[in-house]
Parts: structure tokens; C-alpha cells; sequence
């Protein structure tokens, strides 16, 4: 699956809430419609990023990728801000 | 001029402290800041009247204002979430709106490791002491006698039994499941691998119910009415199926005349083990009722200390954290022995009261008799939340 994003926040090592108050910040400074791709390595953040684009207001989750990397699992969330 | 600044640390309430509060019930207003999912499959519990709410940590980021206004504000709060961080997140931002507020020391992880170990008996001819895992409503004991120390029913983690009887300058001699359990992982192969000591089940718990295939991991074979002596202390196996078609309940009498009896998923204080986790509920009742009504009473008296492997929910435990009531109490009590007049009344009481049957417990039962292995995080998985082996009431 070939994914369009405007911008990318590496959050690897970061741990909760970090991936989410980051991605948050992020997305606040992007404009309308544009997509961010975040890299996260804490898995608890699949499951934060579903309930957290529940409860905010201006954002979709778009996709949700795992990808094997180094040794390591990262999880990446692209969000699209909507307003 | 310096100005230095003054942090005021936010405070932190670790598992056994928190622990002891729910047993007075003086535990302060919990807040849980996990996502819904997380929340719905497994949250502290304590007595009746304890307040556990959830409020996702993302709530806080995304309208603070609204999420702060949830909270009360003139209670101590405890927050806590998976692991940690969030809950130092929350907690900070709630002390900087005058929220009394502190959090659970590495996450509701570290309440679901939290072993607690407390003497039951003290007597002239040695100790029982009772070790629970109170997130998951787990109680396993150990009987030391003129040195000696039998396990019963042991969870996973072997630090907290191998230290306790040291402690105590005893020698494990005997490890006992009064049977192979589906809700957690026994601690008794891996005390077997550990010590040398035997590791006891009945032969018909040996056996997968549902896969039919045998164990491979070692035990010896135990036997309706076999006598093992624990220094001054006898342990008595008592054949008791119904749970499992193996199960036994161990009755302990010293020389003083104590009477305990380790009912394993048998008779708990306030409800009784369920007879369907097998996956053979219908044939297996039957048995359940004879095991209640006719093989385990003449083993009963008043005084005899019922001491179940399970609690269903905290106010089960009295102050001191004792799982334990003697039988005069048990019996009048325990409202779900009131349905035992006919079989056919305990059927349909029994099959109309069954809770959910949680699909990894024929996973843990694999894992028990060695047909599996999992890894340190499958076994995390598999155990995660409290047992249901009693029957809903």
C-alpha cells in the first residue's frame, strides 16, 4: 500500500504519552487536509492512536502499518488533520 | 539574585501500598487513563464502594479543560495507566490545577505482578501462610512444619514461595495442585525444576480435557485418600471432582487439633468452581454434586478453616488480607450452597449461573500439563485479568 504524507515525526524510543502529545503538536502545526506519517516503537500507541482520533475533533486515522526494521517493530500511524 | 525553583514532586503509591489501602478501604478515588479497550478488559478492583473511573490520558491532550472538570476535585486521586508515564502525565497536570493527585508506580502492570504474603495459621507445630496474586483473585498457600514446606496450588512467579520458606529456614518437600488449573500458569513445574521436590497432581488431571493428550512436563500421581506428612502436619488428598475430573481437596490436621482445608477451585467463601471448564459443563455437574453432597462432607466440620484458591471479589478477604473462614461461617454465608437439595435443582442452578468461558483457558491448560511453551509476553497475555472459576451468583 503506496501512502501519501506531507510529513513525518520519528517518535522511536519515545515512550506513552510522548508518541501521542508529539503527534499532537505535530498535527496542530500542520495546515488543513495534509497527512503525517508517525514512527513509533511503543506498541501500546496502535491502540491509544484508535481511541484518540475517537476523541479529537480534527483528525483521521488513515492507516496503521507495523514494519519489521532492524530488529525492531515499528508502528506507523498516519493521520490526517480534517479542520 | 537566584531564584530557585521549588518542584514539588507529584507523589507516588506503589502496588503494596495501594494494596493495603483497598483492604481498609481508605484507597483514594482511582482514575484510569487507559484506552476504553484496555480499560473494559481489566481494571483494579477493590472492595464495594471503591470509585474506579476511566478518562483516556488523550482526553487530557485534546480538551484539558473538560477532562480536569471529570475529575473531583476535592478527593485524593490515584492515576494510573499501563505502565507509567501517562499516569505521571495526567497526575502532574492535576496537582497544577490543585488536584490532590498521585499515581501507580509502573503502571497497573506492577499491581497485576503484585504478590502478597501473609501468615494464616501460627501455631506450636509451624505456619500456614497464605501467598495471593490479588489483581487476579489468586491464592496459593504454604504449610511449614519442623522444617519442612509443602506449596499448594503455587502461581506462576517462585520467588515469592522460595523466599518465604527460607525465610522461615524450611525446605520445600512437596508441591501439590489440588488440580491443573485454567485461569493461570502453575508455579509448580517450574518449583519441581527448581528445588527437586515433587510436584504432585491426580492422573486424571494429567490429561487435556478437550485435545485428550497427556501431559509431558514430570509429576507424580496422587491418590484419593493418600497421607503426606508436612513435619507435625497431615495433609490428606481428597478426591473432589466436578471442576476437573482430577481435582482434590487437601485437608491439613495438626496435633492441636487445627482443621484446614485447601478446596482449591472446590468451595470458595462466597461461591463455588464451576464445572464446565472442561468444555463437558453437562456431564460434569453430576460428579460436582456428588463431590459436594457426599464425598467431601465427612471431612467437614464447624472449626475446619476453608481456605479456597480463588476470590471472586476483594470483600471476600478480611482486613488482614486472610482469604480464610472456618466452615460455620462458610456454610451459612456462602448463598450459592443453597441450591443442593435434588440434582436436579443444583443442575439447573449451576448451568443457568455460568459465567463466559474465556477461550485462552484451554491455552493455559496446554500450558500446565507442558504441551506448550509460551514466551515471557504470551504468558503475560494469557494471564492478563482476574480468574473466573467460580460460578456467577
Amino acid at each position: 500500500m503506496e501512502l501519501t504524507y506531507h510529513q513525518t515525526l520519528d517518535v522511536k524510543g519515545a515512550k506513552c504519552p510522548m508518541p501521542l502529545v508529539k503527534s499532537r503538536k505535530a498535527i496542530t502545526e500542520l495546515p488543513v487536509g495534509q497527512v503525517l506519517r508517525v514512527i513509533a516503537t511503543d506498541r501500546g500507541s496502535v491502540a491509544d492512536f484508535q481511541g484518540w482520533v475517537k476523541a479529537a475533533k480534527n483528525i483521521e486515522l488513515i492507516a496503521q502499518e507495523v514494519i519489521h526494521e532492524g530488529g525492531q517493530e515499528l508502528y506507523v500511524h498516519y493521520l490526517r488533520r480534517t479542520a | 539574585m537566584t531564584v530557585t525553583e521549588i518542584q514539588t514532586q507529584t507523589p507516588v503509591m506503589t502496588a503494596a501500598t495501594l494494596y493495603d489501602a483497598l483492604l481498609h478501604n481508605t484507597a483514594p478515588y482511582i482514575l484510569d487513563v487507559r484506552n476504553p479497550d484496555d480499560f473494559a478488559r481489566w481494571r483494579i478492583e477493590g472492595r464495594a464502594g471503591l470509585t474506579v473511573e476511566n478518562i483516556p490520558y488523550y482526553n487530557f491532550i485534546e480538551d484539558e479543560d473538560g477532562a480536569v472538570a471529570r475529575v473531583p476535585a476535592d478527593r485524593e486521586v490515584l492515576v494510573v495507566c499501563a505502565k507509567e508515564g501517562s499516569s505521571q502525565y495526567v497526575a502532574d497536570l492535576l496537582r497544577a490545577r490543585g488536584v490532590n493527585a498521585s499515581y501507580l508506580a509502573g503502571g497497573i502492570l506492577s499491581w497485576g505482578h503484585l504478590y502478597d504474603t501473609r501468615d494464616i495459621v501460627v501455631a506450636p507445630w509451624g505456619r500456614i501462610i497464605q501467598v495471593a496474586r490479588p489483581a487476579r483473585g489468586d491464592v496459593s498457600f504454604i504449610v511449614i512444619s519442623d522444617g519442612a514446606a509443602a506449596v499448594i496450588d503455587p502461581l506462576r512467579h517462585t520467588a515469592p514461595y522460595l523466599e518465604a520458606i527460607a525465610a522461615h529456614g524450611a525446605r520445600l518437600t512437596h508441591i501439590f495442585d489440588t488440580h491443573v488449573h485454567a485461569d493461570h500458569i502453575s508455579g509448580g513445574p517450574a518449583l519441581n525444576r527448581e528445588t527437586g521436590a515433587p510436584y504432585y497432581v491426580h492422573p486424571y488431571d494429567a490429561i487435556h480435557p478437550i485435545d485428550m493428550l497427556p501431559a509431558v512436563i514430570p509429576y507424580t500421581a496422587l491418590d484419593d485418600g493418600q497421607v503426606f506428612q508436612i513435619g507435625r502436619v497431615e495433609l490428606r488428598m481428597i478426591w473432589y471432582p466436578g471442576h476437573t475430573l482430577g481435582q482434590v481437596n487437601i485437608l491439613a490436621v495438626a496435633p492441636d487439633g487445627f482443621r484446614g482445608l485447601f478446596t482449591g477451585d472446590g468451595i470458595f467463601l462466597r461461591s463455588f468452581g464451576r464445572p464446565d471448564l472442561g468444555g463437558k459443563g453437562e456431564a460434569w455437574t453430576p460428579l460436582l454434586y456428588e463431590s459436594m453432597t457426599r464425598r467431601l462432607p465427612p471431612y467437614l466440620d464447624d472449626a475446619t478453616l476453608i481456605l479456597p484458591a480463588h476470590f471472586s471479589t476483594l470483600d471476600e478477604a478480611d482486613e488482614a488480607g486472610r482469604v480464610a473462614a472456618p466452615w460455620s461461617v462458610v456454610r451459612q454465608t456462602n448463598t450459592s450452597l443453597s441450591h443442593m437439595e435434588s440434582e436436579r435443582e443444583f443442575r439447573s442452578f449451576v448451568l443457568g449461573n455460568l459465567p463466559e468461558f474465556p477461550p485462552q483457558y484451554v491455552e493455559i491448560k496446554r500450558v500446565n500439563i507442558g504441551l506448550r511453551t509460551p514466551s515471557e509476553a504470551e504468558a503475560e497475555e494469557l494471564e492478563l485479568g482476574k480468574n473466573v472459576c467460580a460460578l456467577a451468583k
